[in-house]
C-alpha cells in the first residue's frame, strides 16, 4: 500500500482550493499512474490556486477503503468502475455525483461507452479505458513449429493438443484469482449468443436462474478446455503474475488477458525475443455460435467520479473534464502504452507504435459488435465473489455445472 | 510504598488505560458487530434490521462449514505433529548444548522471524507444479514431477504443512524455555538412580511441562481458528473454497461481497466458537493441573530426599 501526498503542506493557505484525488493506480511512475499524475500535474500548474493531493492505493485496498470513506466523507474525485458489482452499491448509497451527460456531447467517447456508468438514466461517472478480452501468443513460437491462430474453438482445443506434445503450457490461466475464468466464460457466452449475451446474462441475475441452455453450453465449453488442457497444470491455484511469467519466460504460447496489457510489447524486463514478438487474438468463433469473429469481447471497465458530498464540487467537476479532454487522458495513455481509452484515439496514431498496439486497435476499429460488460461484473457484488470462487471448482471438476450454475444463481437473491 | 498502592484512586489509574483499551478496542467492536450482525448493511448508505436472518443463512451456509472443518484440522495438525515434533526437537536441543545448541535453536526459528508474505509466495513457487521445487526434485529422483499440490483434493493438505512448519520454530522456542526452567537436580537425580534419556524425557521432562503444554496447545488452538494472512496470501480460500478458512471468509464476505451485516454475523460466531474452544480447554487441562501440581510436589519431595 502506498500513498502519495503533493505539497499538502501549503494546503490551508488563503485562498487556496485542496482537491483530494482518491486512485486505484499506485505506481506514479508507470502506465496509467504516470498519465493520471502527469496530467495532475499540469492542472496545478495551469491553476495555481489549486493544490490536489493524491491518495493512491491498490485494487483490494482501494475497495475497502472507498466503503470507509463512504461512511466518512469521500476524497473529491474517485476512480470508480462502470459495472452493477461496483457501481450499484455506490450509487444507491449516494456517494457519487450526477454529471451532466450533455457537457461530454465533443469528448468523443465511444458509442456505449458511458452505458456502464448511467444509473436510472443518470449519468455518475466516466470512463477511462475500453478493455478486450484477449489471447497473447508468441508470434515466433508459432511460426516455428507451424501452428496457426485458431478460427473456431475446436481449432483452439486441438491446437492445444499440438503445443502440449511440444512440452509446452498452451494457455497460461491466472485461475487463482477467478474473474479471468469468468472473463473467459462470458467470451465463450458471447460467441454463442451474440448481441444476445447481455440480455442474457442480465435475465439470469435478475431471476437468479442460470438454467438457460446456453449458459450451461457455454459453461461446458470452458470446462471441456480446461479438461484437454488448455491451461496449465494447477492453473486454479496461480495467480495474476506467475500466468503472465510463464507466458513471458516461453515456458507456455499464449495467455489470456484483458488488453491493457499491452505494455508488455515495451517492457524491457521482458525478453527481447519474446516481447518483440507477442501479438493477440480474440476468442475464435463457436460452431453453431451466433457471434461473427469480429464480434468481440470488450468494455469498459475504470474510470473516474466526483464525490457527491465534495465541498469543492464544481473545481472537482473542471478538473474531471480537463483530464478528460481528448488530448489528455486519450492522448497521453496513447503515448504511454497504456492500451486503449474509451474515447478515440485515432489521431494520436504517430505510426511508431509497436505491431502489438497496432493489432489491438485494428481489432476494436475492425470490431462489428462489443459483448459489454464480463458476466461476474453484471450482478452484485456477493454475485461477483460467488462465481469468482465458483468457477474454479467448476472447472477443475470439483462441482457440477447444474451445482454450479444454482449456486451463482443463489448469490443473486 | 504499601500506602500508594491501598489509594484506590492510584489502582484506578493504573488499571485505567488496560480498561480502556478493553471497552473500545475489544468491547465496543464486538457490540457493534452483534448489532450488525442483525442487518442487511453493505457497508455503505442505509440498512435494515433483519432479525436472525443472517444466522439462518450462516448455518446453511456450507462454505464456513469447510471453514470450521478446516480449523479443526489445523488444530488436531498443531496438536499432533507440530507439538510433539516440537516439544521433542526442543528436549534434544536442551541435550546439545555448546554452539550447536545456538545454532540450531537460531535456524529452527526462522521461519518465524520472516514475513508472512514472504513465506506464502516462497511456499507458492516450492508448490509451482511448472517450475516449483518439489516437483523438481520428484524429476530428479526419475519422476514425473508434474504433481498439482494445489488441487481441489491436496490443496488443505499443502497449506497445513506450510502452516505447520511456519509456527514451528515458535512453539519450539516455549518449550525449550520451559525446559530450561526445570530443575537440573532433577536431571541428576534421576540419572544417579540408572534412568536413560527417554525414561527422563518420559517422567520427568514431560509432566513438568505440563503448564508450558497447556498454553501452546491453547494458543494453537485459537490461532488454528484465527488463521488468515498465510491462506489469505497463498491460496486465498481456492481453489473453490476447498481451503477456507473462517477469518479469510469473514473477509471476503464483508468487504468484497459488500455484505457488511453478513460478515458481521460470522464475526459473531467467530467470537463465540473462539470463547467456547478457550473455556473447553481450560476445563480439559484444570483438574489435570491439580494432580500435575501434586506430582510435582511429590517428585520434588523425592528429588530432594535422594
Amino acid at each position: 500500500m502506498w500513498r502519495q501526498k503533493e505539497d499538502s503542506s501549503s494546503a490551508s493557505d488563503d485562498g487556496k482550493v485542496t482537491l483530494k484525488v482518491f486512485s486505484n493506480l499506485p505506481d506514479r511512475k508507470n502506465g496509467q499512474g504516470l498519465v493520471e499524475q502527469t496530467i495532475i500535474d499540469e492542472y496545478m500548474k495551469e491553476n495555481p490556486d489549486v493544490n490536489i493531493e493524491v491518495e493512491a492505493l491498490d485494487e483490494e485496498a482501494y475497495k475497502t477503503k472507498f466503503k470507509a470513506y463512504s461512511m466518512e466523507g469521500m476524497p473529491d474525485v474517485v476512480s470508480i468502475w462502470g459495472q452493477p458489482a461496483f457501481l450499484d452499491e455506490v450509487v444507491e448509497a449516494g456517494v457519487l455525483a450526477e454529471l451532466n451527460s450533455d457537457d461530454y456531447a465533443d469528448y468523443g467517447f465511444v458509442e456505449g461507452s458511458l452505458n456502464g456508468y448511467t444509473y436510472d438514466g443518470k449519468l455518475y461517472g466516466l470512463p477511462r479505458n475500453t478493455d478486450i478480452g484477449v489471447f497473447y501468443y508468441n508470434q515466433k513460437m508459432f511460426e516455428d513449429n507451424g501452428w496457426k491462430v485458431p478460427e473456431t474453438y475446436d481449432e483452439l482445443l486441438a491446437l492445444a493438443e499440438d503445443i502440449k506434445a511440444e512440452g509446452i503450457i498452451p494457455v497460461a490461466m491466472d485461475g487463482g484469482d477467478g474473474w479471468p475464468l469468468a472473463c473467459y466464460l462470458a467470451d465463450v457466452l458471447y460467441k454463442l449468443v451474440g448481441s444476445d449475451y447481455s440480455q442474457i446474462v442480465s435475465d439470469a441475475i435478475e431471476s437468479g436462474d442460470f438454467s438457460a441452455p446456453e449458459i450451461k453450453e457455454a459453461t461446458q465449453l470452458m470446462k471441456d478446455a480446461a479438461d484437454a488442457g488448455l491451461f496449465q497444470n494447477g492453473y486454479d491455484s496461480q495467480d495474476y503474475a506467475t500466468s503472465q511469467n510463464l507466458f513471458t519466460n516461453g515456458q507456455a504460447a499464449m495467455w489470456y488477458m484483458g488488453s491493457w496489457e499491452t505494455s508488455m510489447a515495451t517492457n524491457e524486463d521482458i525478453d527481447e525475443s519474446i516481447r518483440t514478438n507477442i501479438r493477440v487474438f480474440t476468442m475464435p468463433t463457436v460452431e453453431g455460435g451466433k457471434a461473427a469473429a469480429t464480434d468481440i469481447s470488450a468494455w469498459n471497465g475504470g474510470g473516474y467520479a466526483v464525490s457527491a458530498n465534495s465541498e469543492v464540487k464544481e473545481e472537482a467537476i473542471k478538473f474531471l473534464n480537463y483530464m478528460y479532454q481528448p488530448e489528455k487522458l486519450s492522448k497521453y495513455g496513447w503515448e504511454n502504452g497504456v492500451g486503449l481509452s474509451a474515447q478515440d484515439q485515432s489521431e494520436y496514431m504517430t505510426g511508431d507504435e509497436t505491431e502489438l498496439q497496432k493489432q489491438i486497435v485494428d481489432l476494436l476499429a475492425n470490431s462489428t459488435d462489443l459483448s459489454g460488460n464480463p458476466i461476474n461484473d453484471c450482478g452484485p457484488s456477493a454475485f461477483k465473489t460467488s462465481i469468482e470462487s465458483e468457477i474454479q471448482s467448476v472447472t477443475n471438476g470439483t462441482s457440477s455445472i447444474d451445482d454450479f450454475l444454482s449456486t451463482i444463481g443463489a448469490s443473486c437473491k | 510504598m504499601k500506602k500508594l498502592y491501598s489509594n484506590k484512586l492510584v489502582i484506578l489509574s493504573l488499571v485505567l488505560p488496560g480498561l480502556v483499551l478493553f471497552l473500545f478496542a475489544i468491547l465496543a467492536p464486538i457490540c457493534l458487530s452483534v448489532y450488525y450482525g442483525f442487518t442487511d448493511y453493505s457497508g455503505m448508505g442505509s440498512y435494515n434490521m433483519i432479525g436472525l436472518e443472517n444466522y439462518k443463512t450462516l448455518l446453511q451456509d456450507p462454505t464456513l462449514r469447510i471453514a470450521l472443518r478446516n480449523s479443526l484440522y489445523l488444530a488436531l495438525g498443531f496438536i499432533f505433529i507440530q507439538h510433539p515434533l516440537a516439544l521433542i526437537t526442543a528436549a534434544v536441543l536442551d541435550k546439545l548444548g555448546g554452539r550447536g545448541e545456538n545454532f540450531f535453536r537460531c535456524v529452527y526459528f526462522i521461519p518465524n522471524v520472516i514475513s508472512v508474505a514472504v513465506i506464502a509466495y516462497l511456499w507458492k513457487f516450492i508448490y509451482n507444479p511448472d517450475f516449483g521445487l518439489l516437483n523438481n526434485i520428484i524429476k530428479a529422483f526419475g519422476g514425473k514431477g508434474d504433481i498439482n499440490w494445489f488441487s481441489t483434493d491436496t490443496a488443505i493438505w499443502a497449506v497445513l504443512i506450510v502452516l505447520i512448519w511456519h509456527g514451528f520454530g515458535w512453539g519450539m522456542l516455549i518449550y525449550y524455555t520451559g525446559i530450561k526452567n526445570i530443575d537440573p537436580v532433577l536431571y541428576e537425580a534421576a540419572a544417579i538412580d540408572g534412568a536413560n534419556q527417554t525414561t527422563t524425557f518420559l517422567k520427568i521432562t514431560l509432566p513438568l511441562m505440563k503448564p508450558v503444554i497447556q498454553v501452546n496447545v491453547t494458543m494453537a488452538v485459537i490461532s488454528a481458528l484465527k488463521q488468515m494472512e498465510t491462506v489469505y496470501l497463498l491460496t486465498n480460500g481456492g481453489p473453490g473454497n476447498s481451503t477456507q478458512f473462517t477469518a479469510n471468509y469473514l473477509y471476503q464476505q464483508a468487504f468484497k461481497a459488500f455484505k457488511y451485516g453478513y460478515g458481521n454475523a460470522i464475526g459473531v460466531i467467530f467470537i463465540i466458537i473462539c470463547l467456547l474452544a478457550t473455556v473447553i480447554l481450560n476445563k480439559i487441562f484444570e483438574d489435570r493441573e491439580e494432580t500435575k501440581l501434586k506430582k510435582l510436589e511429590k517428585a520434588r519431595a523425592k528429588g530432594a530426599a535422594v
